[in-house]
């Protein structure tokens, strides 16, 4: 390697020291400030790592299964997935299948894709899958007809994995080579060709929405970024039909996905502002004298601010966080009349001399979020590398003085990807600020107790319904702190459970003074033996320390009663995040019965049963018609 | 890339194969570690390096690392 930044030499130096594992948990800052070219590199090295030896050293590491499986040869997808994976702090335990296996992988329910029972299986798809198939001489309806039927086993081969499979399939579009279509040489039959590929291509985006269980990762805007689809020479003779840099840039969109599937997604967003949202310095320019809105530079800088809306508006909290003068920026954001972006945009606008990592620290604490929670953009280096160095969990981007190029650099990482949204993404904004609201509300009163009673919490704990499937799944994905044993369950995973007889899935939904909260909590419990065991408990962290937690367990207590359970079981699962709640249990009249590793297990016998806190209003509906 | 020393610390530093001096003849199969997937990287790794295009079938025929540098170096 000739590595060209000093975080290359530094994992140069890891590896030749053999201290790659033990130096695991520094990856993801290591990671960041190594450039796309050299990543794949660091990843070769990665990928030889036995995660049992990082684990050995550091057993809280997530670590994420990944099936790769497939037409061609795809061994040179481990190196950049094993990179990609590291930047997000995880680990890659990968089970690269036989060459072209993916048909027998994904058909026989005994496969050894299956038994792994990866979180997520890479199915990836090449356009060999389609032409190997074609005879020559060839003519447009033979590629209709071989794609038409790839399609079909593909569809078997998704409805094969919800029924059989475990996490998340992930399929790809296929890229359109012109060393195939220029084989055709009337444009009439050229253009049928074409049309009929990107129908089935279409096809295939389309599965995710039918079988909730895959994600088709769309290739074409990866290659519109100037990506060559495939190095003819690989393709011709070692059957790796996808380019490395294309299987590089997959990787990343993969690493994102795998990020949400254990539940790292990113919820905020940090924006500086001078150069970053505005050119120029509003302190000398002043609110007339900055750039958005009209000049060349002035529409760079309004087409990044209205894309940060965009973003804003599917979930992601937005923060402005400046060196500046407050008073100025609030007349800018109130008055300034070409900037897209307004301060009911923003849940706080941190104006002020103070080093940014510690306006990035308060705002993380002010709305119950961890600092890892945080993406944060800037065109400054000195302040990038300032908050890299001290919150090396933020996901720092730095933008460069072309404003035209922001856009790009913001959206090169997927950091909000998600499955699916829900109604609460959409209202997320408003409801944080009202939690700002409620704790300005909080500081008026002399004690917690009176602010609570003042605060009139209803808490409504129901049955989950069909309709919540896609939200209470996006709860065990999002919530890391009041979150007891930290199962991430999939919308599919969730769904089963609802046609599960022994499984008891409760809602638990609150509203208070200042507006509804929406579905806060989940709780998981399964019958069994005569006792109700809680197999998972989860509030927003929106929302605890209220009392909401009380109240909920002692519904699900008396409802274990009524239902004449003998005991109540809770289980407490450690994480590196959840340690606020190990307590739980014991607090609320459980005694600890067992450990076993990380986990330990809990039991109530149900003989005195704590009424919910007098400020909450309860209701109660579990067990009625949904 | 000037020497052989260059090659096998881009071997050792690239692809984590623990090698020295003493593999360069020994037949690939028997190189610890070796993967006929490096091939690929090589191929892409080398041109970058030198500069030069090199032809993969010739590249896929090499017996040993000895035979790999010989294709890389030779104008």
């Amino acid at each position: 390697m000739s590595p060209q930044t000093p975080a290359s030499q530094t994992l140069l130096e890891w590896h030749r020291t053999g201290r790659l594992a033990s130096c695991f948990p520094g990856m993801p800052g290591m990671l960041a400030e190594v450039p796309d070219d050299e990543l794949a590199s660091v990843g070769r090295l990665l990928s030889q790592l036995d995660p049992d030896d990082v684990l050995g050293e550091h057993p809280a590491t997530p670590v994420v299964t990944v099936a790769i499986t497939g037409h061609g040869t795809l061994g040179q997808l481990t190196a950049p997935l094993a990179a990609e994976l590291a930047r997000h702090g995880m680990l890659m335990r990968a089970l690269l299948s036989a060459f072209d296996g993916y048909v027998f992988d994904l058909s026989d329910p005994d496969s050894a894709v299956y038994a792994a029972r990866p979180d997520l299986v890479l199915c990836v798809l090449d356009p060999m899958v389609v032409f190997d198939e074609i005879p020559v001489p060839w003519r447009s309806a033979d590629a209709e007809r071989a794609l038409h039927d790839k399609l079909q086993m593909i569809g078997r081969l998704a409805a094969g994995f919800e029924r059989h499979g475990h996490g998340t399939l992930v399929l790809n579009t296929m890229p359109l080579l012109r060393r195939f279509t220029a084989q055709i040489v009337d444009h009439r039959s050229r253009a049928s060709v074409s049309a009929a590929w990107h129908e089935a291509n279409a096809a295939l985006l389309r599965m995710a929405v039918t079988h909730p269980a895959v994600e088709v990762l769309d290739l074409a805007p990866l290659l519109a970024e100037g990506i060559a689809a495939e190095d003819p020479r690989l393709s011709v003779y070692a059957k790796a039909h996808l380019s490395p840099a294309l299987l590089a840039r997959y990787a990343r969109d993969v690493g994102h996905l795998a990020r949400h599937v254990k539940g790292q997604t990113k919820k905020a967003l940090a924006v500086d502002l001078d150069g970053t949202l505005w050119g120029g310095l509003l302190g000398e320019d002043g609110p007339d004298g900055i750039d958005v809105g009209s000049g060349y530079r002035g529409q760079a800088f309004r087409s990044f601010q209205r894309v940060i809306r965009q973003l804003g508006a599917q979930g992601v909290l937005l923060a402005a966080v400046s060196k500046n003068d407050p008073e100025l920026v609030r007349a800018v954001f109130r008055e300034h009349p070409q900037m897209p972006l307004r301060e009911d945009d923003f849940v706080r606008i941190s104006a002020n001399w103070r080093p940014k990592h510690k306006n990035i620290i308060e705002l993380a604490e002010a709305l119950n979020l961890s600092t890892d929670s945080f993406v944060f953009v800037d065109d400054s280096s000195f302040e990038c590398g300032l908050v890299r160095h001290a919150l090396p969990g933020v996901a720092v981007v730095q933008v460069t003085e072309e404003p035209a190029r922001h856009v790009e650099r913001l959206l090169h990482d997927g950091w909000f990807d998600t499955r699916e949204l829900t109604e609460e993404d959409r209202t997320r904004v408003s409801k944080y600020t009202d939690d700002l609201i409620r704790k300005d509300f909080l500081e008026t009163f002399d004690s917690v107790e009176e602010y609570l009673r003042q605060l009139r919490i209803t808490v409504h704990v129901a049955t989950v319904r069909d309709d919540d499937v896609a939200r209470v799944s996006q709860l065990t994905l999002r919530t890391n702190q009041f979150n007891l044993t930290a199962a991430r369950l999939q919308p599919g995973d969730v769904h089963d459970l609802l046609t599960d007889p022994a499984a008891l899935l409760l809602a638990v939904y609150s509203a208070d003074r200042f507006g509804e909260n929406g579905l806060v909590g989940a709780i998981f419990a399964r019958r069994a033996e005569g006792d109700l065991h809680i197999e998972n408990f989860l509030l927003s962290c929106r929302v605890f320390s209220r009392g909401i937690e009380q109240a909920c367990l002692s519904v699900v207590l008396k409802h274990a009663r009524a239902e004449r359970a003998a005991k109540v079981l809770g289980i407490y699962r450690q994480t590196p995040k959840n340690g606020k709640v190990r307590d739980f249990y014991p607090r609320n009249g459980f005694v600890h019965v067992a450990s076993e590793g990380p986990q330990m297990v809990f039991r109530h016998d149900l003989a005195e049963i704590p009424e919910p806190p007098q400020h909450i209003c309860m209701v109660d509906t579990i067990g009625e018609p949904s | 890339m000037n020497s052989m020393d260059d090659f096998l610390a881009l071997l050792r530093d690239e692809l984590g194969l623990q090698v020295t001096r003493q593999d360069v003849g020994v037949d690939l199969h028997h190189v610890a570690g070796w993967d006929s997937l490096y091939f690929l990287y090589l191929l892409t790794t080398l041109e970058k390096r030198t500069g030069r295009s090199l032809l993969l079938a010739d590249l896929l025929e090499a017996s040993t690392l000895n035979d790999i540098y010989a294709l890389a170096v030779t104008e």
